[in-house]
């Protein structure tokens, strides 16, 4: 197959994978007006006396008088929005940090502890951590009962902190640091944490931006913990918030999902070479 | 204690804090329950050893969501490989400015949160939505969200979201074939078939396992979207084991909901371990 025909089979296969974005972004900028003539889809008396059966949601890409009055709604007007925003914020952020530190520490201790066995240990947190999300809940929700944590944003942060793909991810990426780098240190006298720190760290960059990338969309998105953990709808995180806002007030929901997009997809923009390498350092080898 | 015992085991320190976590928050929780799916109550409750197991076997919920879990795997798992394999292709073939750009388009979808779609998806897949309007004018006008198509609709919010991670997988595995057996083989003068054939495939073989672990435990993913877009009771063709075991949260039903837990866990071990074994004797 010659380039220019791959090129038209990928650029098809973008436009495709573009249309939702596309169209949610776009949507945002549109009047609250253009929105419910665009999705209400019943038919008027004049629809009827013109014999038409059925009316259906149009693509609409353009619109005919861009505004940022959407925006404003959901920023200014309701800071109900603001407060779910920051509950996702208030999940997210912890798991982020803490994981990030727990995994690195656990990855590291993998890497210079010289027991025999303990390959079999990490071999648990693999089984664990190719384990679905569904099959981690119910013992998650029987421990953060006995802790008396259910119903609190910590039933869904502590078992983030303790996930164990973060230290196998990183454990991935700390195999690639030359084994004379820490010999040389040890020749020297340094320390495990002196290593740890000034030998380590400063080769872990990639594998930090993967991992923690990772963790954001993975807690950003949270949905099922959320829907068993947390009753109160005031605390809920927006995830599960836009799944009703539809049934209420339609002009408000592009400009909302795109509010909630943005952070992970500036990350992405940022970052694309960590995600890439998130990715693949979670091959299993 | 001797200076050896320390020496080995000073690593073990940096690792306890993470370890005693993972075990207060995953392998004790896990321990209790399936100590608790032997029992008839959690509290006071007596050994009924298999019973739990039996009367679940024979929930027809249950085996619905197992059913339609099952298929959905057996559907999403190879067409996402093939799609997610063929654009890996196309990518190899291209290179310049328009491929990472083309590699953030499919990996986009990643990262954008299922709860800022799900509008799109109900106005695009709704009775009078965008997709219906195109095929209504060719005299169609099918149900998706409220039939057995809704097992379509997905499949292409699955293939959406999931193309990009195994994409970038196969893209590496792609990349680490050396090239000169394809040179070797375009000095023999095989078949572009022969060459995917005889090279391409054997040598991703390794990267295929590994995508099809990966797969699977995505899969379980689209949960998410289904329960957002359709609430927790959908078309029963689409109704998965994650519905059953979400509404039994609601009653409590912790019999029901450890025993199904601990037949997960142990069916994913399973796999898992077959698979990984599987990896290390094709590599």
């Amino acid at each position: 197959m010659g380039r220019k025909l791959c090129i038209v089979w990928l650029g098809i296969l973008a436009a495709g994978f573009m249309l939702p974005l596309v169209i949610t972004f776009t949507n945002a900028f549109m009047t609250e007006t253009e929105i419910f003539l665009n999705y209400n889809t019943s038919l008027s008396v004049f629809d009827v006396i013109d014999g038409v059966e059925r009316r259906f949601v149009p693509v609409r890409l353009v619109p005919r008088e861009i505004t940022l009055g959407q925006f404003r709604a959901v920023l200014v007007d309701q800071p109900a929005f603001l407060m779910l925003l920051v509950n996702s914020i208030r999940i997210t952020a912890p798991v982020v940090v803490f994981n990030l530190a727990v995994s690195l520490l656990t990855a590291y201790g993998f890497t210079s502890w010289k027991w025999k066995h303990k390959e079999i240990l990490f071999f648990v947190y693999i089984v664990v951590m190719l384990m679905p999300l569904q099959a981690v809940l119910v013992p998650n929700f029987i421990i953060a009962e006995r802790l008396g944590i259910s119903q609190s944003y910590w039933a869904i942060i502590f078992p983030g902190i303790f996930a164990p793909f973060g230290t196998f991810l990183l454990r991935q990426s700390m195999g690639a640091i030359p084994e004379a780098n820490f010999e040389a240190a040890r020749m020297d006298g340094a320390g495990e944490i002196f290593i740890f720190i000034f030998v380590v760290m400063p080769q872990m960059k990639s594998g930090i931006a993967a991992l923690s990338m990772l963790t954001f969309i993975e807690y950003w998105n949270v949905v099922e913990q959320a829907v068993i953990f947390i009753r109160d709808y005031r605390l809920e995180p927006l995830s599960v918030f836009l799944s009703r806002i539809g049934e209420g007030n339609i002009a408000l929901i592009f400009a909302a999902s795109v509010v909630y997009m943005i952070f992970p997809l500036l990350w992405l923009f940022l970052g694309q070479e960590d995600l890439q390498k998130g990715i693949e350092l979670s091959g299993v080898r | 204690m001797n200076k050896k015992f320390v020496g080995t085991h000073k690593g073990f320190l940096f690792v306890l804090p993470g370890f005693l976590g993972f075990c207060v928050f995953y392998l004790w929780p896990f321990v209790i329950s399936i100590g608790f799916s032997f029992l008839s109550r959690p509290v006071g409750g007596e050994f009924v050893g298999l019973y739990n197991y039996i009367s679940l076997l024979q929930n027809p919920a249950y085996l619905l969501g197992l059913r339609n879990t099952i298929t959905f795997i057996g559907l999403s798992v190879p067409v996402n490989m093939v799609f997610s394999l063929w654009i890996a292709i196309l990518l190899g073939k291209i290179s310049g400015r328009l491929k990472p750009l083309f590699v953030l388009v499919f990996l986009l979808p990643l990262v954008i949160p299922s709860g800022s779609m799900v509008f799109f998806w109900q106005q695009f897949f709704g009775a009078n939505g965008i997709l219906n309007g195109f095929l209504y004018s060719a005299g169609f006008y099918p149900n998706w969200l409220n039939s057995e198509n809704a097992r379509f609709v997905l499949l292409t919010i699955f293939l959406w979201k999931n193309l990009g991670f195994n994409m970038v997988l196969f893209m590496s595995g792609l990349s680490n074939i050396p090239a000169d057996y394809y040179e070797a083989a375009a000095m023999d003068g095989a078949s572009r078939r022969a060459v995917f054939m005889k090279i391409t495939m054997p040598c991703l073989m390794p990267t295929t396992v590994i995508v099809v672990l990966m797969s699977v435990i995505n899969s379980f993913r689209v949960f998410r979207e289904v329960y957002l877009l359709m609430g927790s009771h959908p078309h029963e063709s689409v109704y998965m084991l994650q519905h059953f075991m979400n509404n039994n949260f609601f009653a409590l039903n912790y019999p029901r909901l450890t025993t199904a837990t601990t037949l997960l866990a142990f069916a994913m071990m399973l796999l898992a371990l077959g698979l990984l074994k599987l990896q290390k004797r094709v590599s």
